[in-house]
């Protein structure tokens, strides 16, 4: 055997990742019309495209860090409020673009390695003759054919642009600091992956688990989460960063320069500019190169682990708790749209990339809220910062809101057997998004409340949005349903159905942003009538489609 | 009329000219059958002769190419909700929730079936209990074997007491006490009032002892139906025993001895 088999191994694997991730059979769903050849051939071309788009993704980071790298040179340091030095300037930038891509491939692989385990493609071969070297081999192929074209696109596009916005010198300084972000994002996705397994997926039933299981996500989740917030809040952040790296060798200084990725962007200054420019005096330079050359180790050795560990993924056993005799046993059964949201919300305590739709909203609003409250110098300021808050909360949930459909996929050949008409799902589902909308204006609320002493008229606003975000909700699923009836399930996983779910969020943005823009001209009471006139029109309309 | 309003006269399932087609490949081809009130209804054939899609037309999953289909007089088309409402359904394949506990799942089948929560409660109890199934009930459906998964398929297919039950292979999987257990169930539960059951599988010793008639496909077509005694007397063997009289209407027999003599060369 040799990595010529393997390759082959891996393809066949591969290939029937991509269906599985695409079609999700193995979860329940059916199989959409068309010969096996056709599907086979979509399936995989979904996946380029969803590789791609997180790829474009990375590479706009890229390119947007060397803009703002040519804009600080052409405005000689007066692009944030307060002045900096090219090389505090070039430390922060370098340690938010590494921050980012870390997070970003992190988030990647949170979304990708529950497709793998649920594919099963890698226990299949482990019943037959291969040997171990070979296995590892199949599974190290797969697991890079999940992110080569993500991890290429970070390991080529940062040191280009970062080289050519600050100098040839900085965008090779910057490369080994982009290999260990590359191996460290995917070294945390598997080690995430395999600790979803074991404590979220496996959880047991009840209302004391299911908490812990929430408590988890929100751990879990912070990676996507700390990208979401830097890209919301760059600038304070970037100051903030750059001013703690250039501390220099004070005490908390010098201990960031062992934080990864700290040491490579203080790297990319010291090949630049010299070590005494962003304060560090000999044990500084030894402690920084000390730092670099473990955290390079720390690397090869993750990479090492990764290879020894992807082989077996599929062994880790789904429940890590032993059996017990305590728990409820009598049922409690409601309504039907009730017994549908409480479903997709069970779900989504145990998969985390549903956890994520309803979490970030939520917690967008939490931080968003409170800087609100800690930064706004005056009550004006502060109302609008709230309003803005609550603004990107209704847009979150409605942008959002169609990948819930996908938890549709799940045991589909069964669910479709149930007494159960696709407005009853419509319902559920919009009443989902209006409740992540009005929990995360809620959270805005008491913040702004705290500092406007206006409740009333911000409440007045978080509820003059609410049915234009549930009119958006309305339309997003009618529309997912509708397709699903007519041709297939349009969204089967959030990864691979991306593009779907953005192209029918479009329009919902639409309708939810419609009151926003009326609020501007005629206040609360135009915003009110706006998002009324639209639920109006479109709710009922939604309903009578897909009624059955 | 009954309270419900339907006609007491329906027959729990009638197929008129079910034709199911998949591409190119015509899997149901003109297929005429009635199951009767009282009555557990076999349906036999070999892997790829119809059954499954048979059963997929009938509660919904698959969309018929031509034909129809009246579950209590309910067409499934037409009707689909009224249809589905009637039925109790074990698919071939374990397809559950998997982020379910056991008794999450049944608890959203019994929302959307309506049932109240004593009842529910009541019933899923009881047949947690006679299927052993206590000790998972509060364990992930992923972590479950295949076989405690069928079981919880039984108990949700059977939770709101349907008056057709439509079992696709439902015996896979479990272990012997169980399928001891499954078959008295399923006898006695025909025996009150106008249920009935449309029974899918391979096994001819399972279908002998449980199946009042019997259907037997192949590519497809109906190749004889009829009591154990009616399909012996198709073949004009008074004795046989269902798996000749199987070999026989559907010539699946024809060679075999041959094919087993090749085998043994290599």
């Amino acid at each position: 055997m040799s990595w010529r088999e393997a390759a082959r191994l891996s393809d066949v694997a591969y290939t029937e990742l991509c269906l599985q991730a695409v079609y999700a059979f193995r979860q329940g769903n059916l199989a959409p019309p068309g010969e096996a050849s056709e599907l086979v051939a979509r399936a995989r071309r979904r996946v380029i495209q969803s590789k791609a788009l997180v790829s474009v993704f990375l590479g706009l980071i890229a390119v947007g860090a060397a803009y703002i790298g040519h804009i600080y040179a052409s405005f000689g340091g007066r692009i944030v409020s307060v002045p900096l030095s090219p090389p505090e300037f070039q430390v922060g930038l370098i340690v938010g673009l590494l921050g980012i891509d870390v997070a970003f491939l992190w988030w990647t692989g949170i979304q990708v390695l529950p497709t793998l385990l649920a594919s099963g493609v890698l226990p299949v071969l482990e019943p037959l003759p291969i040997d171990e070297r070979t296995m590892r081999q199949t599974a190290a192929l797969l697991f890079a054919r999940l992110f080569d074209l993500p991890a290429a696109t970070v390991l080529i596009t940062t040191p280009l642009f970062v080289g050519a916005a600050l100098g040839l010198s900085v965008g090779l300084a910057v490369i080994p600091g982009v290999f260990v972000a590359v191996t460290f994002a995917l070294a945390l996705s598997l080690v995430t992956g395999r600790f979803f397994v074991r404590r979220v997926q496996g959880s047991r039933g009840g209302g004391g688990n299911a908490a812990i299981r929430w408590a988890y996500l929100v751990l879990w989740l912070l990676p996507a989460f700390a990208t979401f917030g830097f890209l919301t809040s760059a600038t304070g952040l970037f100051v903030t960063i750059a001013h703690v790296a250039a501390a220099g060798e004070a005490l908390p200084g010098v201990l960031l320069w062992t934080v990864f990725p700290f040491p490579f962007a203080a790297l990319t200054a010291v090949a630049t500019h010299g070590p005494s420019v962003i304060g560090l005096g000999g044990w500084g330079v030894v402690l920084l190169a000390s730092a670099v050359a473990a955290y390079v180790g720390v690397a090869f050795a993750a990479a090492g682990w990764l290879y020894g560990s992807v082989a077996h993924l599929g062994r880790v056993p789904p429940t890590a708790a032993p059996p017990v005799l305590s728990g409820r046993r009598e049922l409690r059964p409601v309504g039907a749209v009730r017994s549908v949201l409480t479903k997709d919300l069970r779900i989504a305590s145990r998969t985390p990339g549903y956890a994520f739709l309803i979490l970030l909203p939520i917690l967008d609003a939490l931080t968003l809220g409170f800087f609100t409250y800690v930064d706004s110098p005056t009550k004006d300021l502060s109302f609008s910062l709230g309003l803005a808050s609550v603004t990107t909360a209704a847009l979150l949930a409605t942008f959002f809101g169609p990948a819930f459909f996908a938890i549709e996929v799940l045991a589909f050949s069964y669910g479709q057997t149930l007494p159960l008409a696709p407005r009853v799902n419509i319902l559920a589902k919009s009443t989902l998004v209006a409740l992540i909308y009005l929990l995360s204006g809620s959270i805005v609320l008491v913040f702004v409340g705290a500092r406007v002493f206006d409740p009333f008229l911000f409440a007045a606003f978080v509820l003059a949005e609410l049915p234009a975000v549930v009119a958006a909700a309305f339309f997003e699923f009618d529309l997912l349903f509708w397709r699903a009836r007519s041709r297939a399930m349009p969204i089967t996983n959030l990864y691979t159905g991306a593009w779907t779910a953005i192209l029918v969020a479009i329009p919902g943005l639409l309708i939810a942003g419609a009151p926003l823009v009326t609020y501007a001209f005629g206040g609360v009471p135009a915003m009110a009538l706006t998002a009324l006139a639209l639920l109006a029109v479109i709710g009922p309309e939604s309903l009578r489609r897909v009624r059955s | 009329m009954d309270p419900s309003g339907e006609r007491n006269d329906a027959l729990p399932l009638a197929i008129d000219g079910l034709r199911v087609v998949y591409g190119e490949r015509l899997a149901v081809d003109g297929l005429n059958l009635t199951v009767r009130p009282g009555e557990i209804y076999g349906l036999l054939g070999s892997n790829g002769a119809g059954k499954s899609s048979t059963i997929k037309a009938v509660v919904g999953l698959v969309v018929p190419a031509a034909g129809r289909i009246r579950v209590f007089g309910h067409d499934t088309a037409s009707a689909s909700l009224a249809a589905k409402e009637r039925i109790g359904y074990v698919p071939e394949t374990s397809m559950l929730y998997e982020a379910l506990t056991p008794r999450e799942f049944l608890e959203f089948v019994a929302g959307v079936r309506r049932l109240d929560a004593k009842t529910a409660s009541e019933r899923a109890a009881a047949y947690a209990s006679a299927f052993r199934l206590d000790d998972e009930f509060e364990e992930p459906i992923t972590a479950l074997s295949n076989g405690t998964r069928q079981k919880v398929l039984l108990i949700a297919a059977l939770l709101h007491q349907p008056p057709l039950l439509v079992l696709d292979e439902p015996l896979n999987s479990l272990d012997p006490r169980s399928v001891r257990l499954t078959r008295d169930l399923l006898t006695r539960y025909v025996g009150a009032g106008r249920r009935a059951i449309l029974f899918s599988t391979h096994t001819m010793e399972v279908a002998e002892r449980l199946c009042h008639r019997i259907g037997i496909l192949e590519h497809g077509v109906l190749r004889g139906e009829g009591t154990l005694g009616e399909l012996r007397g198709q073949i004009a063997h008074g004795d046989a025993s269902l798996e000749e009289i199987f070999l026989r209407l559907t010539r699946e027999g024809e060679g075999l001895s041959e094919v087993v003599a090749g085998l043994e060369g290599p």
